[in-house]
């Protein structure tokens, strides 16, 4: 089974898209700041074979911040180098996105259009669940 | 009486009394002109000679000038402006040379005598100098057609009364010299009356188009000129445009849009270009004067320039219509005025700079304030938006599938609804913004109370002063911004919240909403203001921006101060007020249901008879605070139902709720109303 790490601090938009992967057949494990998404991914390393971010969330020190997710982004791959990593965002800003990308991040995906996040997902992890 | 008719007794009784005439005469006219005059009259009419005259000595000293000569012959003479060389041939140019008097008795034998052609009568001259001190200040000349006409008697009555002119004369001179002293002194005062008024004006007026046109007023009245202008350099330099001129000439001028080239042929023009002034006391004279068709009476002018450190700002014209009208004083007195307006200008330049600057500071702010926002509100609809769209696409797929999860079904409805709910919620805040404010008169501690017990805040500390307890809002929006403050309190972790009001002399009530909460930190405080700006998730960043909004169009003031970790205090100031009063009779008999709360002794203060209660009863109006905390608030409303009571209901609110005022109506309530808070909207209570 195909494990996603889902982390976002809006709580509806975190249990939508946990039940939109989840029924597109994922294992989803969720977290809703950096700190708890590290923690939670940390605790899950092993099995976690993609990460989604929420781009702007409550940053390590439980403070809101802007572009707080490519910390956690940052810190996830230092942690396990590779692992497929999707940023998500409420807007395209090209200078995130190309930051996220310098990172390592795989995709940025600008919410609202998340019918085809399922299909991104697929895209990265060359298969289906 | 002819001196050759009298006997010697009677003409020197007669030259004594004449003598004694012009004494008194004399000795108290002050006017020069009118002493000469007088004098030689008197001499003519009580000597009885042919002619008097009297001659001045000049500045220069070389001449001795006619100033009154008798008859015809006098004033030609004056006319020609008849003068006799000190020291010449002349009798009287002998007299003042040699300080004595001179006879000719018979004028053809005096070597001396001067033949004068308007006199061709005389046969007997005097000439007799006027001495004042030790100074020659002139000499009388008295002519006879008589040979021989001078007797000794005639000389020694004659050189006394020479010898009395000489005093009446150097009085005269010092009166005058007193009255020019005076006059300086006058002047000195208007002076240093004008340069107070213009060290004032230039210290409190910042706008030139207010300042200058003062300045050249200031000048013009106070120094008694024709005419002031004011020339302010353009920003490259190189001409000097008239921006204040005195009367009628200096309107038109600057309606031609008047203006000089810096370093052009005009005063103004070279004044500037050297920063040193002109002064022409005769404008003829002057090379570089600019002959101007406004103002063609003037016949001095000066050109002061306006100096700043190493610049010239411009330059004062200042005109008279005088020759040679400036003096020292004037000059100097106005170089320090136009120096003090040289600051000032640079002044309002800075001023009109830090303006600009500030313009561009708030531009620059607001259209990062609109970035931020924008950003912030597409963020939140974003998050707000996403779960019902990606919701209803699993349903669409569920539903496809035919065999639909219940459980989750339901979760989902949940999740559009929560969504849903969210985004009314702005719509609400949006729209209390934009409605329109109704301010009155209001009981500060109510609205309060209301705020906090709309969004359910417990054990707030209050502290309001007497005087403060009235200030001028709309009672649903003030509820609303308070609400909004006490909750970001609440939600920042406070256990203990402090609202205090004070009031002052200056009709302003100051608020203050002070917690020991999280606080805020600096950079969160900046954005704030934000709307959409929230460091929560699932708030929509309205609250803050929309109590500014509420505070702001009750003419007040919201402020926050706040450390983080150290708690946060509101500042907020709205306008001071008081009840409006009425006599209330002729009212029903009244009931009001609430706690014994400070609008609760207004109300029963204010209507006699009046009862307060707990507990419903049969009255013929049933009034009920909405605000009631020692009652559940829907049992006791199903409770008057019960008892048939629900029409006579009247449920008295702070805030306006449109969805709880439509939930109260429909269950049969009387009315919903907003509370009156002065006794003049008492009566509308059973009189609507």
């Amino acid at each position: 089974m195909t494990t996603i790490l889902l982390v976002d601090d809006e709580k509806l938009v975190q249990r939508s898209l946990e039940k939109t992967l989840l029924r597109a057949g994922y294992d989803v494990v969720t977290a809703n700041d950096c700190a708890s998404g590290l923690a939670t991914f940390e605790a899950n390393a092993a099995s976690i074979d993609l990460a989604v971010f929420d781009l702007n969330m409550p940053d390590f020190t439980g403070l809101h911040k802007p572009g707080a997710g490519l910390d956690l982004l940052q810190k996830v791959i230092e942690a396990k180098p590779g692992i497929p990593t999707v940023v998500l965002t409420a807007y395209d800003e090209v200078g995130k996105a190309k930051e996220a990308m310098s990172i390592g991040a795989r995709a940025y995906f600008v919410k609202g259009r998340e019918q085809g996040l399922v299909e991104l997902i697929q895209g990265i992890l060359g298969k289906t669940a | 009486m002819k001196a050759s008719n009298s006997t010697g007794a009677e003409r020197q009784a007669a030259l004594l009394q004449a003598s004694a005439r012009v004494s008194r005469s004399i000795a108290s006219i002050l006017d020069l002109n009118l002493l000469f005059n007088r004098t030689v009259d008197i001499i003519c009419d009580e000597f009885g000679f042919y002619y008097a005259g009297v001659f001045v000595v000049d500045e220069s000293g070389e001449w001795a000038v006619l100033r009154a000569g008798r008859g015809e012959a006098g004033r030609a003479m004056l006319a020609e402006k008849h003068k006799l060389h000190i020291g010449g041939n002349s009798m009287i140019g002998a007299a003042i040379e040699n300080r004595s008097g001179r006879i000719a008795l018979d004028v053809g034998k005096e070597a001396v005598f001067f033949r004068n052609p308007f006199l061709p009568k005389t046969r007997s001259e005097m000439a007799l100098p006027l001495i004042a001190g030790d100074e020659v200040i002139g000499a009388l000349t008295v002519q006879s057609e008589a040979e021989a006409a001078f007797s000794d008697d005639d000389i020694a009555a004659l050189q006394t009364m020479a010898d009395q002119l000489g005093v009446a004369i150097a009085n005269a001179r010092l009166h005058r010299q007193n009255q020019d002293l005076l006059r300086q002194a006058e002047r000195r005062t208007r002076l240093l009356h004008a340069a107070n008024k213009v060290g004032k004006e230039v210290t409190s007026v910042l706008s030139l188009d207010e300042l200058l046109p003062k300045m050249v007023d200031t000048i013009v009245e106070a120094y008694g000129f024709y005419y002031a202008g004011i020339f302010l350099t353009d920003e490259r330099g190189e001409w000097a445009c008239l921006r204040a001129g005195y009367g009628e000439a200096g309107k038109a001028m600057l309606a031609e849009g008047h203006k000089l080239q810096v370093g052009g042929s005009s005063m103004i023009g070279t004044c500037i270009y050297l920063n040193e002034a002109r002064i022409a006391l005769d404008v003829g004279e002057e090379r570089v004067h600019f002959k101007n068709p406004h103002l063609p009476r003037t016949r001095s002018e000066m050109a002061l320039p306006l100096p700043f450190g190493k610049k010239v700002l411009g330059a004062v014209t200042i005109q008279s219509v005088e020759e040679g009208a400036f003096s020292q004083d004037d000059i100097t007195s106005l170089q320090t005025m136009a120096d003090h307006l040289a600051v000032a200008i640079n002044n309002s330049y800075t001023l009109e700079a830090l303006k600009a600057a500030h313009a561009e500071i708030l531009r620059n702010k607001v259209y990062e304030a609109l970035t931020v926002a924008t950003t912030e509100a597409i963020h939140w609809i974003g998050n707000k938006a996403l779960p019902i769209s990606m919701t209803i696409a699993r349903l669409k797929e569920d539903l496809a599938e035919g065999q639909p999860d219940l459980e989750s079904l339901g979760e989902d409805l949940d999740l559009i609804a929560e969504a849903s709910e969210m985004i009314v919620q702005v719509k609400e805040q949006l729209i209390g913004q934009a409605r329109e404010q109704q301010p009155r008169p209001v009981l500060l501690a109510d609205i309060l109370q209301a705020a906090c017990h709309t969004r359910n805040v417990k054990d707030v500390k209050v502290e309001i002063a007497p005087e403060a307890a009235y200030v001028v809002a709309d009672s649903t929006q003030l509820a609303r911004a308070l609400g909004n403050l006490l909750q970001n309190a609440v939600e920042a972790g406070a256990t203990s919240i402090l609202f205090s009001a004070s009031s002052d002399s200056k009709g302003q009530v100051y608020l203050t909403i002070s917690d020991n909460g999280a606080g805020i930190s600096a950079e969160v405080l900046e954005k704030a203001w934000t709307p959409f700006y929230s460091t929560k998730p699932d708030h929509h960043g309205l609250g803050l921006p929309a109590a500014l909004h509420v505070i702001t169009q009750l003419q007040g003031q919201l402020q926050i101060h706040s450390q983080e970790g150290a708690g946060a205090t509101v500042h907020i100031t709205l306008p001071a007020s008081q009840p409006i009063g009425a006599e209330i009779s002729g009212q029903p008999a009244i009931l009001l249901l609430d706690d014994d709360d400070d609008w609760a002794q207004f109300f029963t203060a204010c209507v006699p008879g009046a009862k307060r209660s707990e507990k419903p009863s049969d009255v013929d109006l049933l009034l009920i605070d909405q605000n009631l905390e020692s009652a559940d608030f829907d049992p006791l409303i199903a409770e008057i139902r019960g008892a048939g009571l629900a029409a006579k209901t009247i449920v008295l609110t702070a805030a306006m709720d449109v969805d709880k005022m439509t939930r109260l109506l429909r269950s049969g309530l009387g009315d919903v109303r907003l509370k009156p808070y002065s006794p003049a909207e008492i009566p509308a209570l059973w009189q609507e």
